[in-house]
């Protein structure tokens, strides 16, 4: 860390080796710098102090109890479990979900596909309050369904296997995405030769195409239990009433009753972050394994399956899994928002707009949240971009020393669970010299931290497809290294640094993890009007803020489209890379 | 079962707690209570933070008539206890606090921020019809509603209906109870002053009969109208009695060997952004018309001019279980273990 700490001064010697630096890039870049190490490196450096007691004392009993007590090491088996089994369904559902919208001609093929795209996208604790609807015990519409056909499963959304489902639900977009992208960038001649050898179609898929791509699930996989670690949502939703403890809630149960016990929250975050970190190495290893395999984007572009009269029942069957995971949420929360009572039938008599008044004018907590989750979004996903926009540039434009490192912070915020950015944040900006915590400033600052890889990695791309020359053209002819950026670099990276941007909107706008442990009155957020009301048992109210809060999201989603210019899902794709 | 309490750690905790008492002593000024509030200061002021764990519809009935009346903007901050206390806790660890005035239904609470020196004395003209048993001797909080923890029923589901804490440890009750707290342990007062009068022995064979946990009352009264569970303990009077009012096919009991009571208080923060208006919100809240206004929403006030809520028994004719406020204070965390360990789920301890 000192090494970048040294950064900015050494920076721009090399920087703009051309004519000597003015002051101005250096303030830009020293200030994305001090940025980033004012978010991310000092409340992880926090994180890791408080874990050993300070600065109330200094001793290693965070570490004892969090790792002896029985309270702690239940929560970090169900964690372990949770990631496993989520790693695993996720392929189950992923994998012949991407062969065949990736690999045949299956009917609705681009439906499916946008719709796990809005899946992802979808607030996982919506999803949680949409099953608790849908699969309550008793009350849910398909267990009174069920009930009314004379079938009494007893379905319960409030277990174990229905965390798993609901989160499961969520992530299986990431194996999705990143197994559609390998199927359809295999060699379409290895296939072939393999098939004009004399293997049989399913012994090509199995013997060629499955092992080729199957980095990528794996990764996917990986990827996937890595991201169901950190879901506060459908954990703390659907998991506490059931009395299953995870990590991230013991944690948020630590750090929010009385007295806050910080050096075992610190603790048991570590804990966390190993996971996370051991689940992110493993994945890099696999996807590290691409690089001897023929997996590129040239070559033969591989034929798609005819499935003849199977069209129609297999894309009804490929159906199943969005409708669960994006249609039917959306479905359900939409005809409770406009329902008086939301057990009964969506009948005129029933039909109000009474929830939509609660969440928009009446219900003060709503709708502060409302005004505080856009204004947070906003300048959370600029701020986000700008700092991504100077790390990128340090790297890519300058041969900087302690550059690495500053890569490297950038990415870090991806290890950390939305809790334990929460606890590490609590920590470092409720004692001087930095004190954040009551103001809004603290929910701003977790919201860039989490969204800096995101910025960063938007930022790099973008860069990295525009050459060097062309602003060094611009310097040659005379242009200051200011309006060398504004006039030529900004405006060419422009729209991807707005796709950037809104891949940093939308996940801002709907956060609940770090935001729950960190908001105070009047700084109250749209996610955080969501779960207390659920709390108080306002299920109709929740649904109509819902409501809005999918709106806003599904705007921005065609605004990424149509700047996008490919089809939304890829943006998704690329988004759910991390 | 007992305390795992390793013996080290008791000590310093002990010596935690003396460090903190000498502090606040040290901080202490013997500066009078301001007697009524300065009500042309107040609507200087202009605005109002009230923290509470009170049912926001009970909230918004007693603010309306305030705002009319002052023309001061009330807006709140709504949690369960634990929630307000943790938040005032960690304000004051930040320099922050944005609360002008606190109410929460856990005295441990109040003697928390209390030892933390967060409290200023108060002498409210308001306050002078609450019993003095049921105010701080220094003034820094005074009781403003007693919330009694009763036995709630679906009437179609339950056959014969229970009358005894005792009832519901019944093997008949297997599966179908229902209790709640949310997960930083705010329904853990009650559990404590039932075990503390019944014994532990009691929860334990609750918890045999595989109780339902619920995050809030509210939430809890609505599993027993839609007959999800039959019959619940400790929960609300309030809640139990709106849902009853409300023509819910439920009922509750104040059973007679006694019911647990918890007192609700409110006081007002040392470092208030709004004194003035937190003081006469507190004149109001705790005045003759907002604590009506409370017992019209189904709480029994602290006040003694105040009739209890509507077809509800007077206080006097119910055998009141009040806990040790201060054990209940200072061994939390070993009451949060043990619920852990009886019920098992996210107690917050």
């Amino acid at each position: 860390m000192s090494a970048s700490l040294a950064a900015p001064g050494t920076a721009t010697s090399t920087a703009m080796p051309r004519r000597g630096g003015t002051l101005a890039p250096r303030l830009a870049l020293g200030a994305g710098v001090a940025a980033l190490l004012l978010f991310v490196g000092y409340p992880l450096l926090w994180l890791v102090l408080g874990a050993f007691g300070l600065p109330r004392g200094f001793g290693l009993d965070g570490f004892a109890r969090s790792f002896t007590r029985a309270a702690n090491v239940a929560p970090l088996v169900n964690t372990v479990v949770l990631a496993v089994s989520v790693g695993l369904a996720s392929v189950v559902v992923a994998v012949p979900l991407a062969f065949a919208v990736a690999r045949t001609d299956v009917a609705l093929r681009r439906v499916v596909h946008g719709l796990v795209g809005l899946a992802y996208v979808l607030p996982p604790y919506l999803t949680s309050v949409a099953y608790i609807i849908l699969l309550g015990p008793n009350a849910g519409h398909i267990n009174r369904a069920l009930a009314w056909l004379g079938l009494d499963f007893g379905l319960n959304i409030f277990t174990g296997s229905g965390v798993v489902f609901v989160i499961t639900l969520h992530v299986f977009a990431i194996p999705y995405f990143l197994t559609c992208e390998a199927l359809q960038s295999v060699d379409g001649s290895m296939e072939e030769s393999a098939r004009m050898l004399g293997a049989g179609r399913w012994g090509v898929v199995r013997r060629v195409t499955l092992p080729l791509v199957a980095p990528a699930i794996t990764g996917g996989a990986l990827l996937a239990a890595v991201n169901s670690l950190a879901l506060f949502g459908p954990q703390a939703i659907l998991g506490l009433p059931a009395q299953i403890v995870y990590l991230p809630t013991r944690i948020f149960g630590a750090v929010s009753s009385y007295p806050p016990r910080y050096p075992e929250a610190s603790a048991m975050s570590l804990a966390l972050v190993a996971l996370t970190v051991a689940g992110l190495a493993a994945q890099r290893l696999y996807l590290g394994r691409r690089s001897y395999v023929t997996v590129g984007g040239k070559g033969v572009r591989p034929a798609r399956w005819r499935l003849g009269p199977w069209r129609w029942p297999v894309g009804g069957l490929l159906m199943v899994p969005v409708l669960l995971a994006a249609v039917a949420p959306v479905t359900v929360l939409t005809l409770a928002a406009f329902s008086k009572v939301w057990t009964k039938a969506p009948t005129l008599d029933n039909l109000t707009l009474a929830h939509f008044q609660a969440a928009l004018l009446d219900n003060q907590i709503a709708v502060r949240g409302l005004v505080n989750s856009l204004e947070l979004a906003v300048a959370a996903a600029t701020l986000a971009v700008l700092i991504g926009l100077a790390v990128a540039y340090l790297d890519l434009r300058t041969r900087l020393r302690g550059r690495v490192m500053l890569d490297y912070l950038a990415i870090l915020p991806l290890g950390l669970p939305g809790t334990v950015m929460a606890v590490a944040l609590l920590q470092a900006f409720i004692h001087p010299p930095v004190v954040l915590y009551g103001t809004i400033w603290i929910l701003l600052v977790a919201y860039v931290a989490r969204a800096i890889p995101m910025g960063a990695r938007s930022a790099n791309a973008a860069l990295r497809q525009v050459d060097a020359s062309l602003e060094e053209a611009a310097r040659i002819t005379g242009a200051s290294w200011t309006a060398a950026l504004r006039r030529v670099l900004l405006p060419i990276l422009r729209p991807s640094l707005l796709l950037g941007w809104l891949l940093v909107f939308i996940p801002s706008l709907s956060e609940l993890s770090t935001t729950i442990l960190l908001y105070s009155s009047g700084t109250e957020t749209i996610s955080v009007a969501i779960y207390r009301l659920n709390d108080m048992g306002q299920l109709e109210v929740v649904a109509a803020l819902s409501v809005v809060l999918i709106g806003i999201i599904l705007v921005a989603l065609l605004l990424m489209q149509a700047l996008a210019g490919r089809s939304r899902t890829a943006v998704v794709a690329s988004a759910a890379g991390g | 079962m007992e305390r795992k309490q390793p013996k080290a750690a008791i000590t310093r905790r002990r010596l935690g707690g003396m460090a903190v008492a000498l502090g606040a002593a040290a901080a202490w000024r013997p500066a009078r209570a301001q007697t009524g509030a300065d009500v042309a200061k107040a609507k200087a002021e202009g605005a109002v933070m009230l923290y509470t764990s009170l049912d926001t519809k009970i909230v918004d009935a007693i603010i309306k008539p305030f705002t009319a009346q002052y023309g001061i903007k009330v807006e709140y901050y709504r949690g369960g206890s634990a929630d307000v206390t943790a938040k005032v806790l960690a304000e004051a660890d930040a320099g922050q606090i944005r609360a002008d005035i606190v109410d929460a239904s856990d005295i441990g609470a109040f003697l928390a921020m209390k030892q933390r020196g967060l409290l200023r004395a108060y002498d409210s003209p308001a306050a002078k019809a609450v019993a003095a048993n049921l105010r701080d001797p220094d003034g820094m909080w005074v009781a403003d509603r007693l919330t009694q923890a009763v036995l709630q029923w679906n009437t179609q589901k339950v056959g014969k209906a229970p009358a005894h804490w005792e009832d519901l440890a019944d093997p008949r009750f297997m599966g179908k109870l229902a209790y709640f707290s949310s997960s930083n342990g705010d329904g853990a007062p009650r559990l404590y002053t039932l075990a503390s009068a019944f014994g532990w022995k009691l929860l334990e064979r609750y918890a045999a009969n595989k109780p339902l946990r619920l995050n809030s009352p509210q939430v809890m009264t609505q599993i027993i109208e839609s007959g999800e569970r039959t019959a619940g303990f400790l929960i609300n009077d309030n809640i139990a009695w709106r849902s009853k009012l409300q023509g819910k096919a439920t009922d509750y009991c104040f059973p007679a060997e006694g019911v647990p009571t918890e007192l609700g208080a409110v006081g007002l923060p040392k470092a208030a952004p709004h004194p003035q208006a937190g003081a006469l919100f507190y004149d109001w809240w705790m005045g003759e018309a907002g604590q009506k206004l409370l017992a019209d929403g189904g709480k029994y006030s602290s006040r003694s001019d105040i009739a209890p809520p509507k077809d509800s028994p007077a206080l006097s004719q119910l055998k009141l279980i009040v806990p040790d406020n201060q054990k209940l204070f200072t061994q939390r965390a070993d009451i949060l273990d043990r619920l852990t360990t009886i019920f098992g789920g996210e107690w917050g301890g």
